[in-house]
């Protein structure tokens, strides 16, 4: 995972970045929840969080922006380095849910010598709702 | 909800540009394994120094997001020191929105330099903006905070601008 070398040569605007699946379970979300020291207890309290109107526990922001950010470092490589990143979240995902990462490039250029790549992304889950849109910019490395 | 949404709003906007400086300390590598393992991202540049040395940094690395994932640095309030929703009454990086369901709405991220343990780090907290909407569902509030997470001496990690919604 995230291993293989990915040359800016190699990727041109239109090139599909290497999908990734993610299955959230409530373990993980308690995990990521004690992790970052968030007691908000729609991310572990079903009970709770049915009295805001939701089916189950959520996904946190910041786990969403997460899958997004793995599927483009594995699809990089560890040579790449990712400069910029943004996401928003649209639509709730909850245990159970199979979250699937894509992206597409949509920029490339040569700074200072130096190849960057704008990606456009998005995370769907297994309706095909999106729940959250993103981009992102990553210094590739050159061929010698 | 005790307050009423333009007092909240008010509230919020009287805090607008005041930067808060927030000590995180030094970062520790087992933090960054842990997210990496939370999240599911077995990337060996957050276990492997050698592995990371090899592709250009001085050591493991912390995932892209872990600083900016954390919501408090301090040990935070005793149990009865949270509101009915979880979400600490007070701490360093609070917005007064008691009463109102809040909702991360992401971030805009721009990283400067990868983060490796013993960084010494603080944040440069501020509430950029805030505006006053009606929703389909009622009156929303999107506040705007800026963090920069720079270290001790003053070399810039990562600047993040986050939005977040409260109903």
């Amino acid at each position: 995972m995230g291993t293989a070398k990915l040359f800016f040569e190699d990727v041109k605007v239109g090139t599909a970045i290497t999908p990734l699946v993610k299955h959230p379970t409530a373990v993980q979300l308690f995990r990521f929840s004690a992790m970052t020291w968030n007691a908000h207890r729609i991310h572990y309290d079903k009970p709770y969080a049915e009295t805001e109107g939701y089916p189950d526990v959520l996904v946190q922001s910041h786990l969403h922006g997460s899958f997004l950010v793995q599927m483009i470092t594995d699809w990089a490589g560890p040579d790449a380095r990712l400069v910029g990143f943004r996401w928003q979240n649209r639509g709730i995902a909850i245990p159970g849910d199979a979250l699937t990462c894509t992206g597409t490039v949509v920029k490339t250029e040569v700074q200072d010598g130096l190849g960057y790549v704008e990606c456009e992304i998005e995370e769907r889950n297994q309706k095909n709702e999106l729940c959250a849109p993103g981009w992102a910019r990553v210094q590739l490395p050159r061929r010698a | 909800m005790s307050k009423s949404f333009p007092e909240i709003y008010e509230e919020v906007k009287a805090q607008v540009g005041k930067v808060r400086k927030i000590p995180i300390g030094v970062v520790a590598r087992r933090d960054f394994e842990r997210f990496a393992v939370a999240v599911g991202d077995s990337n060996p540049l957050f276990f492997d120094d050698a592995f990371a040395r090899a592709h250009g940094y001085s050591a493991a690395i912390a995932p892209s997001l872990y600083l900016s994932a954390v919501l408090g640095w301090e040990s935070g309030p005793p149990e009865d020191g949270l509101r009915v929703d979880g979400i600490p009454s007070r701490d360093s990086m609070a917005v007064p929105t008691a009463g109102l369901r809040v909702m991360g709405g992401g971030q805009d991220l721009e990283f400067h330099r990868a983060i490796t343990a013993g960084m010494d780090v603080v944040i440069e907290f501020s509430v950029s903006g805030v505006e006053l909407k009606e929703g389909r569902t009622g009156s929303l509030l999107i506040v705007e905070l800026q963090k920069r997470f720079v270290t001790t001496d003053g070399t810039p990690l990562i600047t993040c601008r986050e939005k977040f919604i409260a109903r």
